[in-house]
């Protein structure tokens, strides 16, 4: 297994498996250009520019409020639930404008999947929290089978495979959160969007939670907004460094200042307000 | 286990030093055959076997600097690395040795040699290679023993280097041979700092298995000159 | 010299947390609290202990009789049999009614309906309805679905216009079943690609579930004892024959309900029509007590901490 493989700068690496960001070019899932976000008036982010490449794990990072979650929601208009709020640029997705008219926003949601950051499932049984997404979708199969494809491709099967009848109330924090990911999963997503997804969660389960990530990544586009950097560091291929911009008149608008390969950023970033907040001297 | 990838770049670093632990022995052992033999084309090889060593001390360099920025290693695994970092150059340099004796060799090719000098220098090398050998054997099996065994291992090389002198001095008739003798000196000095190499990653080792760094030969023990005789 | 500063550090220590402030006034309020509860409980004991006093000998003589009876000039054989089956035919109006015009009111208020002033206005509103004195619902009752829409003074009018007098209660309570939910359940929903209508349908309507049926069957509870406006709206508060009607010719014709009756009798000058009605208060307590033990059943039914 320790066969030395060539790279692009013909150096030879005798990693076991593929090395993260070590992918040069991919095709793009998401072409964000120039997004600004406001609620009710009040401008909340703004000219946002992120290109999200397809199967790698993009991470948005930055202090609070500075509206990582926001871009997040604009991915798979879940911002349209809120009253009052305004989008301005553009979201591509596959080359579509998600925001154009005639796009039906629970389609969007199918294709873009999400798990928030407190573990949500529905209040009732294992097995029906997966089955009510592909079963509105019309889904007609066995339902059984999907069920059980989905419990283990989120790491969760062996679990709960003897209690999928039981309440999901009854599971772990951090097995909510897995059987969320089934779910978002079941549904057979494009991306998943992932909303502080460990959060509310310990250590170990946030550990496994991560490993997760990188097992879905060969199959799925994930986008995380993590308050944990060391998180961001761990698992993703790409990571995008957001600040507050405050104004004379004290108004805060979130911006993106660098977006990069994730090892570039933690070894040797670009700008200085990057670099002071991944080494603790700022947020 | 959580963590998977991670560990799993941890054991892939360790198994990059090991290796280059065993292209280092191999390296030092050609070179100073390349000494009896006088083989060209052998000593040639060496020197160019240099750059596949440099080029995985670099690979595990960046890797290892990724691995540290990335995951935020603590206790064993932080300590492993710095015993990944330091015997990565430490190897290094001992394929660095490999090179310089190689290099000789083919300089001294033509002038005459004394089998006494050259058995003394075999004997070193003897000495040596298993040195590097129980280093990384003492790494590989986290074994404390192994790693204090490796000054003990050190005594006859500094004995043997310390002889070579008296053994060139008395060459001093032939002024060829002397000059090949004089050489000679040069990669006894070679091998003698290999073997310093390898106790340092002994040290190294014993840090990793114990968390206290702790020096194995006293800067202050005293280098006697070999008693008249 | 430590053991001593020891010792005593403790022993204030001590003093400190385990002496007792006198909190005279704390103790007077609590024992002026506990007063006033005594005196809402002795009222209500007093008011139960002589309707008891009184209803009971009629129960004793007559047995069920009293209760399967029609209505009568004679005391001795006047019976609340007419009351029950106008209160049922009542209630049942307002149950078809009420549940689902108010269900359906608040989930589009709740779920549907953007926050606009319009919406604002209409809540405010709908909670100044709950409000009205019921006589004026029965005004209504009689102006419109007696007189103007042509139902006469019957059992389809006065069930329709209690149902308009609960509605409001009913889609109050819905609409705070409903708010009580969290969001991050329709979070979720949304978040595997549901309609509003499936998130609805599937996730928010059986988790507000107890608390709608809970409000449903308070409102029932409340429309039972009104009076006010059935009077006003046609219930008979004297004698009338029943006998054998179709069941449309009784929704049309004739009624009274439970509350009239004790309404109708305590008029009487007759002292033995006294005792009728304290026994009727006594059914009618139990009906109430039977519909709000139904009520809370419900609730904990469907609460299983899912």
């Amino acid at each position: 297994m320790n066969e030395p493989s060539e790279t692009t700068t013909g150096r030879a690496r005798f990693a076991l498996g593929p090395q993260r960001g070590d992918v040069g070019e991919r095709e793009l899932v998401f072409d964000v250009y120039d997004l600004s976000v406001s609620y009710g008036g009040v401008q909340a982010v703004r000219d946002v520019t992120l290109p999200i490449r397809v199967r790698e794990i993009t991470a948005l990072i930055g202090p609070s409020g500075c509206g990582k979650t926001t871009v997040l929601r604009c991915l798979n208009r879940m911002n349209d639930l809120i009253d009052g709020v305004r989008i301005e640029g553009q979201v591509r997705y596959h080359g579509v404008d998600l925001y154009h008219r005639g796009v039906d926003p629970v389609e969007v949601r199918r294709r873009i999947g999400m798990v928030f950051q407190k573990p949500n499932p529905f209040p009732k049984s294992v097995f029906e929290n997966v089955a009510f997404g592909p079963r509105i979708a019309g889904f007609k199969g066995d339902m059984g089978a999907l069920v059980e494809e989905s419990l283990r491709k989120a790491a969760l099967w062996d679990e709960v495979k003897d209690k999928l009848k039981d309440s999901a109330m009854t599971l772990s924090g951090g097995q909510q959160q897995r059987l969320c990911i089934a779910r978002a999963i079941a549904v057979e997503p494009d991306v998943i969007l992932m909303d502080e997804p460990c959060s509310a969660l310990d250590p170990i389960a946030t550990a496994r939670i991560e490993d997760l990530m990188r097992e879905l990544v060969a199959d799925y586009t994930i986008v995380i907004v993590t308050h944990n950097m060391q998180q961001a560091a761990r698992v993703s291929d790409r990571t995008a460094f957001f600040t507050v911009d405050v104004d004379e008149a004290g108004h805060r608008t979130g911006t993106v200042v660098e977006y990069d390969q994730t090892e570039v950023v933690f070894t040797n970033p670009r700008d200085k307000r990057t670099e002071d907040y991944v080494t603790g001297r700022f947020g | 286990m959580p963590r998977v990838h991670f560990h799993e770049d941890l054991e892939a670093l360790e198994l990059d030093v090991l290796g280059m632990g065993e292209l280092a022995e191999r390296a030092v052992e050609r070179a100073v055959g390349t000494l009896v033999s006088r083989d060209e084309a052998e000593a040639a090889a060496v020197i160019a076997g240099d750059d596949e060593v440099d080029e995985r001390y670099m690979s595990i360099e960046e890797r290892t600097f990724q691995v540290m920025a990335l995951q935020t290693p603590v206790a064993s695994d932080l300590r492993l690395l710095s015993v990944v970092l330091h015997s990565n150059l430490h190897l290094e340099r001992i394929g660095d040795m490999a090179v310089n004796i190689a290099k000789i060799s083919s300089s001294v090719r033509d002038l005459p040699p004394s089998g006494v000098i050259l058995a003394h220098i075999q004997e070193m090398s003897d000495v040596v290679r298993p040195m590097i050998r129980t280093a990384m054997e003492a790494f590989r099996l986290r074994d404390l023993n192994l790693c204090l065994r490796l000054p003990e291992m050190d005594d006859p090389v500094d004995r043997l280097n310390i002889g070579m002198y008296q053994e060139v001095a008395a060459l001093a008739g032939d002024p060829e041979t002397l000059n090949w003798g004089l050489r000679m000196l040069l990669v006894a000095r070679q091998l003698e700092r290999v073997g310093d190499h390898a106790v340092d990653i002994g040290e190294q080792v014993g840090f990793l298995l114990t968390g206290e760094f702790r020096e194995f030969t006293d800067a202050s023990h005293p280098v006697h000159l070999a008693p008249d005789g | 010299m430590a053991l001593a500063d020891t010792r005593t550090t403790t022993d204030a220590v001590r003093r400190a947390l385990t002496g007792r402030r006198r909190d005279l006034g704390g103790r007077l309020f609590e024992s002026g609290l506990l007063l006033t509860l005594l005196i809402a409980l002795a009222t209500l004991i007093v008011l139960l202990a002589k309707i008891f006093g009184q209803g009971w000998s009629v129960f004793a003589e007559r047995g069920t009789s009293f209760l399967t009876s029609p209505m009568s000039q004679a005391a001795g054989r006047a019976g609340i049999w007419q009351g029950i089956v106008g209160s049922l035919m009542l209630m049942a109006f307002v149950v078809v009614i009420a549940f689902p015009l108010g269900v359906g009111a608040a989930v589009y208020l709740e779920e549907y309906a953007r926050d606009t002033r319009f919406t604002r206005f209409v809540n405010a509103n709908i909670r100044n309805l709950a409000g009205v004195p019921s006589i004026v619902y029965g005004l209504l009752g009689l102006t419109i679905f007696v007189e103007l829409l042509g139902f006469g003074r019957s059992v389809i009018a006065g069930g329709v216009t209690l149902a308009i007098l609960v509605l409001p209660i009913v889609i109050i309570t819905t609409a705070e079943a409903l708010r009580a939910v969290p969001n991050s359940i329709r979070e979720a929903g949304f978040g595997v690609g549901a309609t509003k209508w499936e998130v609805v349908r599937s996730h928010v309507l059986p988790y507000a579930a107890p608390g709608i049926f809970t409000g449903t069957v308070l409102s029932i509870s409340r429309a039972l004892g009104e009076t006010a406006p059935l009077l006003l709206v046609g219930a008979i508060q004297g004698t009338f024959f029943t006998g054998s009607q179709s069941l449309l010719e009784r929704l049309q014709g004739l009624y009274t309900s439970l509350p009239t009756v004790i309404y109708t009798w305590s008029r009487q000058p007759n002292p033995d029509f006294q005792k009728l009605t304290a026994a009727a208060i006594m059914v009618l307590l139990v009906v109430l007590l039977m519909v709000n033990a139904t009520a809370i059943l419900l609730r904990n039914r469907y609460e299983r901490k899912w």
